[in-house]
């Protein structure tokens, strides 16, 4: 025991207490966390005590010219007096958050296990072909990859089948009245791999007066046991074991053609006068975790952001959840810009494709119906979605969604609607749109 | 701690500011513990800092837990771990080896000044005038430790039963003297003259308000309440931890019933409480105690050029980023404070010698005193600055220059180069520091309020008066400043020096703010600069280690042997959320189920709607609420107000809200 021992234990107990991956997802400060570093917040003050009420408490500021009235922010977290007496950097006592950080791998894998996703990447692309296990083999080769095992295996069998109890052979042609054709014709009756040559051989050198020894077969086989191939090797060992060419194998290695497992994720965001910024944050909490989980999932990811009104234009992601413009709204043509944009960079042949709008489902009339529905079905992709955000839940003419969902059915492997109102909905919608793509 | 030659090198080049700061800070006036410094590497100095400073401590996730941050900062945020010294005679402090010698120096002469901050407070007295802090602490990591690897306990149940025990670590009642429960308290020697205490509690002028909230009578009863056998306390008491460690169960899971604690719970409890008893005193010193030691590390660092001219810019950097950092910072605070107190201790004795002058009153005092010429006076001579430079024209008969050390100087057996207040006493070095004429200092004369002189003259002896301006400033003790502090750094602690010394002026100066939360904005506004306000705020903050106060009222509550615990309601509410939680751990050192009385302040969703758009604030209404936990759920009633009544302080006012702030 010791620090080291304390240290172990505060991981294993931060672990614990790490906020919950949906709670985090739905309410949870996103803004810590970068596109490659998803941060969850461990409470850092673990053990509960008996404490004043933060907003009731008030407290005490210091900066020259603060009048009544004047906002402060949000108040400092004011140091304790804490225990010991530890000079450090004063202030940095009042930390209230300690992060447990992963990245979207396992946030990806973490968010399976939560929501029981099971989505598998499919590889597109071949990046390049590369030499596999040495499991293929071949008739040729350089000697370092000789198959010996295979070779000496081989020989086995060969000795096996080949092998016969020369000394029953011999005391078969001690039988009276039996000679090397008769032996031979027997022999080969009896399964016995022997040859007229070997038979032959042996007969001359058996002398002429045991070739009477047996009256009769019978006779022999009652005072001659066979032994079998194993027993006598058992006995006598292998003295030799025939390696044949044609036994010589060569191992290779496999080819295998690696796809790589690479996605696009086009985000695409209505940022149009109505989208006001409770709207844009439940944008934000959807698009991304959904960004996060699929970067974990693929070997590689690329985001597209695309900001629309009544226009379209590509954003950096930066600006992409902040964004707000006045004009009216043209769902359709945000689509073009993704469809020329995938076109162009983005090859379908190559990549998994996943198109995400969101918005408050208002659209210029007929837009829908008319541009949006076509665009979507020429846009191959793995997956498209459409996530409203509508925090009053209802809005007179935001149709979008529901003339989608129509269109495309709920049973749609291809195309999600989700419905986000508050941030409560947000895992819903995130599971909604993931568990849509067929697998 | 090493036998690195590295660490020893360093050793060797700390030596002599060591032996030297000790010096200074004796002729400062300073009576500090000795302390033995350690030189240790940057890992060991975070290990430190993750014990709370020591070397040993009982196995516990939250140590691991400091010590990932302070990684994390040092990694991050460039965090330099500068100084650990703890309370224990002798003091023990640390040096980290990658530190500079500036760094070093500067730790050095503020560790002294905590030293004798340890040795002198009586706060710190409560627990034991000699502490042995390291061999107790040391001890009951060996307990605990002995505990955990027991094979017939099992070691996630220990830890479990400390982490209960922690939540209540700040319930104890440190402001009575430690004492183990074994002991009946009637055999302690009860060293508390209690009449004799309240005579020091009216001399410490406080006010009303933290002589409710901290001295109370119930408090002075109970110093005199010499058999203090609490059966079902028949007061309210304040250490939970005592009343659990005495009357508690554990809950068994497996009978379904309170059982009787095993003995390795109970030791843990008192050894958890010793411990909580043991830091106390620097938690509620935590601003008189970081002030006075930033305060005598700069006279020594700057004022006694202790840090070479090259090491000075780094000095200044790190006193900057100490000081400098965001949000209410004790030790800043506790700095002005202790400035603020020497400027307007010396103030005092100014004004009361030039009130003796004829001619001069306190209505006219600002017009006839020429503040210039007085602080010219009040210089100290050219030999008293540049010591090296006069030091044949010294005189060995002055009382503020110290005779033998003069002659070893002239001798040339003290550098008197690089420590000239050697040959300096006490009164010459209080001369030479006298803070009034300091550059920063020198409107502070002028500011004194008419208030302020009146009360002066009000209360002085007429024993003595002077012709001239010159005469009277020749009487004035220069000592006056620094003799008042050595006696405020004895007797008070955060709640009673704020109380007393925190002025309107202070707060002016300093410019110090209260901010409340509005519902009207939903955030955090400005609230007042009226030093009052200030000190409601911080009294808040420091007063029972800024938590609220929660005392058993009785442990046989309706008479079902069911404990319950009263939140004594000064007008914040609780952390509701959190309460809860606590009486959940509570419950498995009580084993039977447990309640929390307490008043809450509901605010009406109508009002408040209401409130925002006629931007101003809606009013609560105060509730009393009974949350009880039984072991399986949480339950909360409302009580009626009389049941709560007694609970609700009504004379204090923490809201600094004013009637018309946001309009």
């Amino acid at each position: 025991m010791g620090l080291k021992d304390d240290l172990e234990r505060y991981r294993e107990v931060g672990e614990q207490r790490r906020q919950d991956l949906s709670e985090f997802i739905q309410y949870g400060d996103l803004g810590n966390s970068r596109p490659d570093e998803v941060k969850i917040p461990i409470k850092i003050v673990d053990l509960p005590e008996f404490a004043y009420d933060q907003r009731d408490k008030g407290g005490v500021g210091q900066g020259e010219g603060a009048q009544p009235g004047d906002p402060v922010g949000q108040p400092q977290p004011q140091p304790q007096p804490g225990d010991g007496d530890e000079e450090g950097e004063p202030g940095e006592e009042g930390a209230e958050h300690e992060y447990y950080e992963m990245d979207p791998e396992e946030f990806a894998q973490e968010l399976d296990e939560e929501l029981g996703l099971d989505l598998e990447p499919k590889g597109k692309k071949v990046v390049e072909e590369i030499e596999g296990d040495f499991t293929d083999i071949t008739r040729t080769g350089p000697s370092s990859t000789l198959d010996f095992e295979r070779l000496f295996k081989e020989g086995l069998k060969r000795k096996l089948a080949m092998d016969f109890d020369e000394n029953y052979v011999k005391e078969a042609l001690k039988i009276d009245g039996w000679g090397p054709s008769k032996v031979f014709t027997w022999a080969r009756e009896n399964n016995i791999p022997v040859s007229k040559a070997w038979i032959d051989e042996a007969y001359e050198e058996i002398p002429r007066d045991e070739r009477t020894t047996w009256k009769s077969l019978e006779d022999m086989e009652a005072n001659v046991e066979e032994t079998d191939v194993p027993a006598r090797i058992r006995r006598d060992g292998v003295d030799q074991i025939p390696f044949r060419r044609e036994d010589e194998r060569y191992r290779y290695p496999e080819i295998v053609e690696k796809r790589e497992r690479n996605v696009v994720v086009v985000n695409i965001r209505d940022v149009s006068g109505s989208m006001r910024q409770k709207k844009r944050e439940l944008v934000e909490r959807t698009f991304t975790p959904l960004d996060w989980y699929l970067q974990g999932k693929y070997d590689n990811a690329e985001f597209v952001y695309i900001a629309h009104d009544a226009d379209a234009w590509e954003v950096e992601r930066d600006e992409f959840f902040g964004i707000r413009s006045g004009g009216g709204t043209r769902i359709s043509s945000a689509y073009e810009l993704a469809k020329r944009i995938l076109e162009e960079e983005y090859p379908w042949a190559e990549w998994n494709r996943y198109v995400f709008a969101a918005g408050d489902s208002e659209n210029s009339s007929n837009d829908t119906e008319d541009n949006v529905i076509p665009l979507m079905d020429q846009i191959p992709a793995n997956l498209h979605a459409y996530v409203e955000t509508q925090p009053s839940g209802n809005a007179i003419n935001a149709t979008h969604a529901e003339e989608v969902g129509r269109h495309f059915g709920e049973d749609s492997d291809e195309v999600a609607v989700a419905y986000v109102t508050s941030p409560d909905d947000v895992v819903d919608a995130i599971y909604t749109i993931l568990s849509t793509e067929e697998q | 701690m090493s036998d690195r030659t590295d660490a020893k090198r360093i050793a060797k080049g700390l030596e002599e500011p060591v032996r030297e700061a000790a010096n200074l800070a004796e002729k400062f006036g300073l009576e500090p513990y000795p302390v033995n410094y350690w030189i240790v590497d940057y890992d060991e100095m975070n290990q430190l800092i993750a014990y709370g400073g020591f070397q040993q401590r009982y196995p516990h996730w939250r140590w691991g837990m400091q010590y990932d941050r302070q990684q994390k900062q040092g990694q991050f945020l460039g965090g330099k771990a500068f100084e650990i010294v703890n309370n224990d005679n002798p003091a023990h402090a640390f040096l980290q080896e990658s530190n500079t010698l500036a760094d070093q120096k500067a730790v050095i002469t503020h560790v002294e000044a905590h030293s004798d901050f340890f040795a002198n407070n009586e706060w710190f007295g409560l627990f034991a005038d000699d502490p042995n802090a390291a061999s107790m602490l040391a001890r009951h990591a060996e307990t605990i430790r002995g505990y955990m690897q027991d094979p017939d306990i099992e070691r996630e149940a220990v830890e479990r039963w400390i982490d209960h025990v922690l939540c209540l670590e700040d319930n104890i009642d440190q402001h009575r003297p430690y004492a183990p429960i074994e002991t009946d308290l009637a055999d302690v020697p009860d060293d508390i003259d209690v009449a004799d205490l309240a005579d020091q509690l009216d001399n410490l002028e406080l006010s009303e308000e933290v002589k409710r909230q901290v001295f109370d009578e119930e408090w002075l009863d109970a110093q005199r309440d010499d058999d203090d056998v609490v059966t079902f306390p028949s007061e309210p008491q304040k250490d939970v931890i005592a009343f659990l460690r005495k009357h508690g169960m554990q809950y068994d899971e497996d009978a379904e019933k309170a059982v009787e604690m095993e003995d390795w719970q109970r030791e843990i409890l008192e050894v958890l409480r010793r411990e909580a008893y043991y830091f106390a005193p620097q938690k509620m010193t935590k601003v008189m105690n970081e002030g006075w030691a930033a305060l005598w590390e700069s006279r020594m660092m700057t004022d006694e050029n202790f840090a070479a001219d090259d090491e000075f810019v780094l000095y200044a950097d790190h006193m900057a980023r100490v000081l400098g950092s965001p949000g209410l910072n004790p030790y800043k605070l506790g700095l002005e404070l202790w400035q603020y107190v020497e400027n307007s201790e010396n103030r005092r004795e100014v004004a009361e010698r030039l009130l003796r002058v004829e001619g001069v009153t306190w209505r006219n005092f600002g017009d006839v005193v020429d503040f210039e010429e007085v602080l010219a006076e009040l210089e100290p001579p050219d030999w008293l600055v540049d010591v090296p430079g006069h030091l044949d024209d010294l005189d060995p008969e002055d009382p503020r220059v110290d005779a033998d050390a003069l002659a070893a100087a002239r001798a040339g057996d003290v550098d008197v180069e690089t420590y000239p207040w050697k040959v300096l006493t006490y009164e010459g070095l209080v001369e030479r520091h006298y803070s009034l004429v300091k550059p920063q200092n020198r409107g502070f004369l002028s500011r004194i309020s008419l208030e302020e002189l009146e009360r002066i003259s009000r209360y002085m002896f007429d024993d003595a008066r002077y012709e001239s301006v010159t005469e009277a400033l020749a009487d004035v003790e220069y000592a006056r400043g620094w003799d008042r502090m050595r006696e405020i750094r004895e007797s008070h602690n955060d709640v009673t020096f704020l109380d007393e010394f925190l002025s309107q002026e202070f707060v002016d100066e300093n410019n110090y703010f209260t901010y409340e939360y509005t519902y009207a904005s939903d955030d955090y506004r400005v609230s007042s600069t009226d030093y009052e306000d200030v000190k409601k705020k911080l009294m808040l903050q420091f007063t029972n280690f800024g938590k609220p106060t929660v005392v058993v009222q009785d442990g046989n509550y309706n008479n079902r042997n069911e404990l319950l615990l009263a939140h004594q309601y000064n007008g914040i509410a609780l952390d509701l959320g959190q309460a809860q939680k606590v009486l959940e751990r509570v419950f498995e050192l009580w084993g039977r189920p447990v309640n929390l009385m307490t008043i809450v302040k509901e605010f009406d969703e109508h009002d408040i709607e209401v409130a925002k758009r006629r931007n101003r604030e809606p009013e609560p209404r105060e509730t009393g609420k009974l949350i009880r936990y039984d072991g399986d759920e949480t339950s909360m009633e409302d009580l009626e107000w009389d049941e709560v009544e007694h609970l609700a302080a009504t004379d204090v006012d923490y809201d600094t809200k004013p009637e018309d702030w946001l309009a």
